[in-house]
């Protein structure tokens, strides 16, 4: 399973979804778009709008910060 | 049955939750999440007793606090969706199916952001729609941007946009800003910032994502277009009161109607605290000693005081 997550550095959603995915002990790779114009670019073509935190679980794409989404996205990825 | 449900999980919610362990109440704290609306805020300078804090370490601290009481039970990723009399006090109902009993209920569950009403702005929210600046200003690096509002929010939106849009224009309704003469001194002399007075929102236009706002301008009663990539929208905000309707009395504007000495709502066995409330100032550190106030009347109810 990969877990991506596209962040602003001042975006605390975002914050909450790491420490999340750290307090489940699940590997992520994070993405500030800030900083990487290809990233935002990456982000807004894969949720088709450019708020922050996008989570892309396996190829599940979601916007914000919802526990119960991401809870269902990781069991079906593990379940693959 | 608990003795107490404490509805909200921001500042209120958790002095409420602190002074009922104290009080050995049987409680129940329903939210869906903690630190209330300053949890995005970059600092507060504000909450006494600390120099400074960041609205997220803010919300991590007083979820801390209250998770510290060994007698209070959390239900942290839900909200309540009604509230029904039943025998000897009421039933609280869940968005998540959940019933619980109760001898009172405490409501704590703040306000949220009020949202335009104009042609657009749903259909290009997260696409140039924006409700959280914090969060979302680095994303219009080199773009032109407009704020709707005239007050603290949205002169702060307009202070976190600066950095990184190239013009910034805060379409004001009225004839005046509202907000700190601070920050407004701030924008004045950015030379960024554009701020246009009697400028009424009216639609928010574009394609896949914006690119332009149109604005009643009442001076002239002509309406005009911005061509803008993002628009912020930050018009106040509006009590979360909508579960509670038809059980307490509301004001106009569907905030709670309170006696500021005890918090009691219009229902005995109900109170109310902070910002869902008709209490004339909206802080954290009203919000929790509103609610401690609240709490301590309860407990003389509960004792037959």
């Amino acid at each position: 399973m990969t877990i991506k997550i596209y962040t602003t550095p001042t975006c605390v959603y975002c914050k909450m979804a790491k420490e999340y995915f750290k307090n489940h002990n699940l590997q992520y790779e994070e993405y500030d778009v800030t900083q990487d114009k290809s990233k935002l670019d990456e982000m807004v073509a894969k949720s088709h709008q450019m708020g922050v935190p996008v989570i892309d679980i396996d190829g599940t794409i979601m916007v914000g910060f919802d526990r119960d989404y991401i809870e269902q996205a990781v069991n079906s990825a593990g379940a693959k | 049955m608990y003795d107490l449900i404490i509805i909200g999980g921001g500042p209120g919610g958790v002095a409420a939750g602190v002074y009922a362990d104290r009080k050995k109440l049987k409680t129940l704290l329903i939210t869906d999440e903690f630190g209330g609306q300053s949890k995005v805020s970059d600092e507060v300078q504000n909450w006494i007793g600390v120099k400074s804090i960041s609205g997220f370490d803010l919300s991590k601290a007083l979820e801390e606090h209250l998770r510290a009481q060994k007698e209070i039970e959390i239900s942290d990723n839900d909200l309540v969706s009604g509230i029904a009399k039943i025998d000897g006090g009421f039933e609280v109902s869940t968005q998540k199916g959940k019933k619980y009993q109760t001898k009172t209920v405490l409501i704590v569950s703040g306000s949220h952001h009020k949202k335009l009403g104009v042609t657009g702005e749903d259909k290009f929210n997260g696409r140039g729609v924006a409700y959280c600046s914090t969060c979302d200003a680095p994303l219009f690096g080199g773009k032109e941007v407009a704020v709707a509002g005239g007050g603290n929010s949205a002169l702060e939106a307009v202070v976190d946009l600066l950095p990184y849009a190239t013009k910034v224009y805060l379409l004001v309704r009225s004839d005046k800003l509202k907000g700190d003469p601070v920050t407004q001194d701030k924008i004045k002399n950015s030379g960024k910032a554009q701020i246009m007075f009697n400028s009424e929102v009216q639609e928010v236009s574009g394609d896949q994502f914006v690119s332009g706002v149109k604005y009643l301008d009442k001076a002239s009663n002509s309406v005009k277009e911005l061509p803008v990539g993002g628009v912020f929208v930050e018009v106040g905000s509006a009590p979360n009161s909508d579960f509670i309707k038809g059980m307490v009395d509301l004001n106009e504007y569907g905030y709670i109607v309170t006696d500021p000495k005890n918090q009691r709502t219009s229902t005995p066995g109900i109170w109310a605290a902070g910002d869902v409330t008709d209490l004339p100032f909206r802080q954290n550190n009203i919000s929790a000693g509103d609610s401690v106030k609240a709490l301590l009347d309860l407990y003389n109810y509960l004792n037959g005081r």
